[in-house]
């Protein structure tokens, strides 16, 4: 459980990266992670929550922002990645309260093997918030035939002022990409790392210096053998 | 340098490659026309080791190896180069990572060490002026929002980072304005070498004004129905693919 409270003009920026144990390739034993993570804003307040999931057996996690002052801004910036039998159903929330909140949220799943990966996400503008701003973005990598990925985004807008954009995309690594990197030397292995990566800079590029490197190294490792 | 004997090969179950034959030595600069359909671009794709290709007799050797045992990246890591009709775009992995690794992967197999991010620089500083390739595009996302034209310069940017023994250009003049033409062209001819050598796949003739062949052959129903000389795109431009057909 985590609770962030940002008072005015304050800033926390919070980065995860989570790499609990998956289980077996059947996904036996593996961690359930059930998450609460939240946090308030006042007025021109800011919060950026930053993951990278690569771990666990199932993960249930929506690290929310609650704008609650003026000009208040809340971000999540996301990366899931799920292979073999993982689950992730990971997204936030932005309740938009105050006037001129602004949130952003960036969203990047990747699935792999018998994996199912969501994203679960709820932008809601209440009545008072006028002028509020949202951007999201999700997309979605698959790998292999039998995996899934989902999203589930709801949207409540109460304003007529507020201006709300949503984009998504799924797309599969494509062999063509494949074909071209290993045209150029490159192993498979490390031409699906480098595609992925690439496919993740939005998000890895947030992250703090150490745990940038650290995360697109775990990304290589949760990919392993799963090419299909 | 490459020796293609009899060669078949057909994607699907349909057979495009019908009995080809081709000897490309090192210094030596061919060209393969064609009427659409011929089977150019599978042999461009059968040479990279493309997976929807099943080659389904012949044989290859490059280099006195067989090329045919070869996975795909052994193949360019031993000097096998396609130059693609269309490059692939790979977002967020910038270009000059893209190279980077490629280079280094290379190396690795040459038993050579990793080249260092100062000459690797250099490098691409050197190499990109071959081809007017502004150096902001070294640093964009592979292909990502670039041109027509800048695309295939790209291609022969790699081409020239990449030093290999044999470059395969499958259509790179497709879609290209007379001055990208002439900038593509002249990448080519000055990376040519007496060790390496070039298969440059065409449509039109027009790009051999630029890059002079040493053998021009016409390729028709899967098969090398004519060769010669530089003389005989010429003619081919002038009478149209028809006049091989009727010669058959």
């Amino acid at each position: 459980m985590v609770e962030l409270i940002a008072l005015n003009k304050a800033e926390i920026k919070y980065s995860t990266v989570q790499n609990w144990y998956p289980g077996d390739k059947e996904g036996k034993g593996g961690v359930f992670n059930f998450v609460t993570k939240r946090g308030l804003c006042e007025a021109h307040a800011k919060i950026s929550w930053t993951q990278v999931e690569t771990g666990s057996a199932v993960t249930w996690k929506y690290p929310s922002c609650i704008l609650k002052g003026d000009y208040s801004v809340g971000e999540f910036f996301s990366v899931a990645v799920t292979n073999n039998f993982q689950q992730a159903d990971t997204g936030t929330k932005m309740v938009h309260l105050g006037k001129h909140t602004k949130s952003t949220i960036i969203s990047k799943g990747i699935s792999a093997g018998h994996s199912q990966n969501s994203y679960r996400g709820l932008v809601q503008i209440q009545k008072q918030a006028a002028h509020a701003r949202n951007f999201s973005q999700c997309d979605s990598l698959l790998m292999g035939s039998v995996s899934g990925a989902h999203t589930f985004p709801s949207i409540e807008c109460k304003n007529a002022s507020a201006q709300i954009e949503h984009e998504a995309t799924t797309s599969k690594i494509g062999e063509d990409q494949l074909f071209y990197c290993q045209q150029r030397g490159i192993s498979e292995e490390k031409a699906i790392s480098l595609i992925v990566n690439g496919y993740c800079k939005e998000v890895l590029n947030q992250l703090p210096m150490e745990f940038a490197v650290e995360a697109q190294k775990l990304l290589s490792i949760s990919l392993e053998g799963s090419v299909g | 340098m490459l020796k293609i004997t009899d060669l078949h090969a057909s994607i699907n179950g349909t057979e495009i490659l019908k009995g080809l034959n081709l000897e490309i030595k090192a210094g030596e600069i061919h060209a393969i026309m064609g009427p659409n359909g011929a089977g150019k671009s599978t042999l461009a794709s059968v040479l990279a080791g493309k997976e929807d290709y099943e080659v389904t007799s012949g044989a290859i050797t490059f280099e006195d190896q067989d090329l045919l045992e070869m996975s795909i990246e052994e193949r360019a890591r031993e000097g096998v180069f396609l130059a693609f009709q269309y490059p692939v775009e790979i977002p967020g992995v910038s270009n000059v990572n893209f190279l980077k690794t490629a280079m280094n992967e290379i190396r690795e197999h040459k038993g050579m060490p990793a080249l260092s991010a100062k000459d690797f620089l250099r490098l691409v500083k050197e190499k990109s002026a071959l081809v007017d390739l502004d150096a902001s595009l070294a640093s964009r996302a592979v292909n990502e929002g670039f041109s027509g034209g800048e695309k295939k310069r790209n291609e022969i940017f790699q081409m020239a980072m990449l030093e290999p023994k044999l470059a395969v250009l499958d259509e790179t003049d497709s879609g290209l304005d007379i001055d990208a033409l002439r900038i593509v062209a002249g990448g080519v001819n000055t990376l040519k070498s007496a060790n390496n050598a070039t298969l440059v796949i065409t449509h039109y003739q027009r790009l051999l004004d630029h890059i002079i062949p040493d053998f021009v052959h016409v390729l028709y129903d899967g098969k090398i129905v004519k060769t010669g000389g530089k003389e005989l795109a010429l003619e081919l431009e002038e009478k149209g693919y028809d006049w091989i057909k009727s010669v058959e």
